[in-house]
């Protein structure tokens, strides 16, 4: 059994993250002899893609998906590896001479490590639109996570709404499950086919193509598409009563429902690794911030790298490798060539594959602006409820960026420390501006990068130096 | 009042020629652009960019008086007379701009966990007070039952403290963002990413030379913080700086319960609670010390153990503008007639007296001695 109830504080390694990325890393360094921990918030390994592979109440194995079961090989494959898995641990802080701060078993403390592998994965693209913060609207990942974990299929008129694999994926399982949909409404952009057929030929060879194809004339023979969705707003006094949309140019149309489920794509989470000071940069093509890498993933950090959709979205089996990649990475530079290292070779090869598809489906799925960048009194930032316009205004008076933007709208400023708007902010700004997100950078990020308590703090070693530069007397 | 706000394009400056160039953008030289804009003035406010270490993004927003001027007792006067026009400016920023500071003169603490701490915080007080030429603030040392009948909150650990009826406290964010919207509607030019990298005396006054161009005015006032130290030899001035780090720690929003502000634990207007406050060396705000962040929380629980299961959502690292001995630099040139540095560590506090009568005597060419004489870098 790999789970641990105590940590230790010193490591050979490290991994922040327990999905493919994570556990494959960990795999190859405790595999080949390295003192490995795998620091992870949730209740069992997995991640988000393999979220509760191995707790699931969902036993028909028809309603997850091949893809989904995958994932018990490569928990088993972990837990036969010598890792040390740490449940509920909750990183929140990671510093560039590596030492990690943690929640686990309800305290906090600092462990340190002489390789780290940030494997924090996605979060699903912000899609804020007038009305995305009534109750009824979330996101079609949260759905997915209450399906995995817990079973509950969502009842009444559900409404999908968005672009992306994770939609259609989600809608499968859904109707798998015995769930029933309302509607699709496509906000995948019509030109995105044509542009995106320059990039088909790698993606006819790839395994995305076959399987992607099926699950969405599947789900489409069962439920109402309503294409080339151009507007989308929900509805509602207390609650989410209906969706209101445009199709191309056409006039506006009103479909009631009792939940609605949006989606337009994920971005790498990048919190951890922006806090800790690892240099990114701005991907034109994914339209979000990606970590500047070396071929493992290593950082400019010494000893940190990020594996998984962290080091921008590739998906599940890319991460697999990605992490292996990392862990082969940290084996060499503490132990040299053991010989007890996976093929680098085979990795490489899977990783082109999964690549050159990419293109197309990031051209495909690209979220138009006008999903990305709203207007007027849609919120931006939930947290603080700072809306389009207000950004917009601050812009005018002087703020040039999302840094100034936190000090006059507290904008990114609460406890989502900016995951639900950082983006938008950023690509608001650009606009603004007339400048491109690149130019504009993105928050600058600061522990904790997930909410701790202030006993917990409080707990935390402190040297006579720490007490004397408070306490002055 | 409702004022539309013209789009703007940041590369190329309206003007380049100014009555008054003010560089720094944060609480200080906003502050003084208010009051020049407001008595009429074309100002220009020059600033650096997104990432600009800033210590009005930092601070922590306290409206102060106890224990300020022990050293030098016409500190405590300077302080009083912004405490006591505070509230006159927040009003007038609301005027401006709509926007509410939150400005509170509620009184406020400094508390003490220990019996020395009390006796260290007495024997300040006293000295405080028996220095020549002082006035009296009727700041008091307090009892720990006399302090719970307004503090009802505090813990078993909590053994006396100091209480003085002129503390307060304010929005400072809010404030920073207010004092720029009325700089936009008082027709005053923001130049961010203007940072100045020279400056010379031209004919009927000065160039400032800065990565976005050349930027011309008649006077010059350097606000710049920490920076000042290298700006101000330019215009024959000099402004020695000791840069300190500090820390704070920010939970996340909770009801209201605590009434007055404490020098190291205040509950903003949002429901926040911040929680400070740390001194170590150093110039750069990078990297967050933990054991100190620890040691605060440590102090700020057992002062309130009501805030033992609420989160923490943030913690900073600043760098506070410190003059070498901690009170403020307000001087003109005697060489660059018409330049003028302002140096202070109370951004905040002194934000009206900055406003209502620097900027008048700025704007007027020259400081009034009388008031602000004892402020000059000559002392060092």
């Amino acid at each position: 059994m790999s789970a641990v109830t105590s940590l230790d504080d010193h490591y050979d390694v490290a991994v922040i993250g327990a999905g493919p990325a994570g556990l494959a890393a960990a795999t190859v360094t405790a595999t080949a002899g390295l003192s490995t921990v795998v620091l992870d918030d949730n209740p069992a390994p997995g991640g988000q893609v393999w979220r509760a592979v191995t707790t699931t109440p969902v036993q028909d194995r028809r309603v997850l998906g091949d893809d989904y079961w995958k994932g018990q090989e490569i928990v088993q494959a972990f837990q036969a590896s010598g890792a040390k898995h740490a449940l509920g641990a909750a990183v929140w802080s990671l510093s560039r001479e590596r030492e990690i701060g943690v929640s686990f078993g309800g305290g906090a403390r600092m462990l340190e490590a002489r390789r780290v592998v940030i494997a924090s994965g996605a979060l699903e693209r912000p899609f804020p639109i007038p009305g995305w913060t009534l109750p009824g609207v979330m996101s079609v990942g949260g759905a997915q996570t209450l399906l995995k974990a817990s079973g509950l299929v969502p009842g009444g008129r559900v409404v999908l709404a968005g672009a992306g694999p994770l939609l259609w994926l989600f809608a499968h399982q859904m109707l798998q499950a015995g769930g029933q949909i309302h509607a699709i409404l496509d906000t995948s952009d019509r030109a995105g086919w044509r542009a995106a057929l320059k990039h088909a030929m790698p993606f006819v060879t790839s395994p995305y193509l076959v399987k992607g194809l099926k699950l969405m004339a599947g789900v489409r023979r069962r439920v109402r598409l309503l294409t080339g969705v151009t507007s989308l707003a929900a509805g509602g006094r207390n609650k989410v009563e209906a969706v209101i949309f445009r199709q191309g140019s056409e006039g506006g149309q009103r479909m009631a429902a009792d939940m609605l489920l949006l989606h337009q794509g994920v971005v790498p989470n990048v919190n951890l690794a922006m806090a800790a000071g690892v240099e990114h940069h701005w991907d034109a093509q994914q339209l979000c911030f990606v970590p500047v890498l070396d071929t493992f993933g290593g950082t400019g950090i010494e000893g940190v790298a990020i594996a998984g959709d962290g080091a921008g979205i590739a998906g599940a089996e890319a991460a697999v490798e990605r992490g292996r990649l990392a862990g082969i990475a940290a084996v060499r530079a503490l132990k040299g060539d053991t010989g007890k290292l996976p093929d680098e070779t085979a990795s490489r090869k899977v990783l082109a594959k999964y690549d050159g598809a990419r293109a197309f489906l990031d051209t495909l799925y690209r979220p138009s602006r006008g999903f990305r960048i709203p207007a007027g009194d849609t919120i931006v930032c939930r947290c603080e409820e700072v809306t389009a316009q207000q950004v917009i205004d601050n812009v005018r008076i002087g703020c040039t960026g999302p840094n100034q933007l936190k000090s006059f709208l507290r904008c990114g400023m609460g406890p989502c420390q900016g995951r639900m708007c950082g983006l938008t902010v950023t690509e608001l700004i650009a606009e603004t501006r007339g400048v491109t997100p690149a130019e504009i950078g993105y928050y600058r990020l600061r522990p904790p990068v997930k909410p701790i308590a202030l006993a917990e703090l409080a707990s935390m070693p402190k040297t006579e130096s720490d007490v004397t530069a408070v306490v002055r007397i | 009042m409702a004022m539309t706000i013209q789009q703007r394009d940041y590369a190329t400056p309206q003007r380049r020629d100014y009555d008054t160039v003010v560089v720094g953008g944060g609480l200080l030289g906003a502050s003084i652009a208010w009051g020049l804009a407001r008595g009429g003035e074309r100002v220009a406010l020059l600033d650096e960019g997104d990432t600009a270490i800033r210590a009005s993004r930092a601070n922590f927003a306290l409206v102060w008086v106890q224990s300020k001027g022990l050293g030098m007792p016409e500190y405590a006067g300077w302080t009083i007379r912004s405490s006591d026009a505070w509230a006159g400016f927040a009003a007038e920023v609301t005027d401006v701009t709509g926007l509410d500071v939150a400005f509170e003169r509620t009184g406020g603490f400094s508390l003490c966990l220990s019996e020395r701490e009390v006796e260290h915080r007495a024997q300040t007080l006293k000295r405080l007070h028996n220095q020549p030429g002082i006035v009296d603030y009727d700041a008091k040392m307090m009892e720990r039952s006399e302090i719970e009948r307004m503090l009802p909150a505090i813990g078993p650990e909590v053994v006396g403290g100091s209480f003085c009826p002129l503390d307060g406290h304010v929005n400072s964010l809010r404030l920073l963002r207010a004092l720029h919207t009325g700089l936009a509607k008082l027709g005053a030019h923001y130049l961010p990413d203007h940072r100045v990298d020279a400056i010379a005396q031209r004919a009927g006054g000065f160039a400032l030379m800065t990565g976005a161009g050349e930027v011309r005015a008649a006077k010059v006032v350097l606000a710049a913080g920490n920076a000042n130290m290298t700006l101000a030899p330019m215009v024959g001035l000099k402004a020695p700086m000791r840069p300190e780090r500090g820390q704070i720690i920010v939970t996340e929003r909770l009801q209201p319960f605590l009434k007055h502000p404490v020098v190291t634990v205040r509950q903003t207007d949002e429901g926040t609670v911040m929680i400070g406050d740390s001194k170590e060396e150093g110039i750069t705000p990078e990297g967050t010390n933990m054991g100190i962040a620890a040691v605060e929380a440590d102090r700020a629980l057992r002062m309130f153990p009501v805030l033992k299961t609420v989160n923490v959502v943030r913690t900073w690292t600043g760098v506070r503008v410190m003059t070498q001995d901690g009170f403020p630099i307000y001087d003109q040139s005697e060489t660059h007639p018409g330049a003028f540095v302002a140096c202070c560590h109370s951004g905040v506090t002194l934000a009206a007296n900055h406003a209502l009568t620097i900027a008048p005597m700025i704007a007027k060419g020259a400081l009034d001695l009388d008031i602000v004489g004892a402020f000059s870098a000559k002392r060092f």
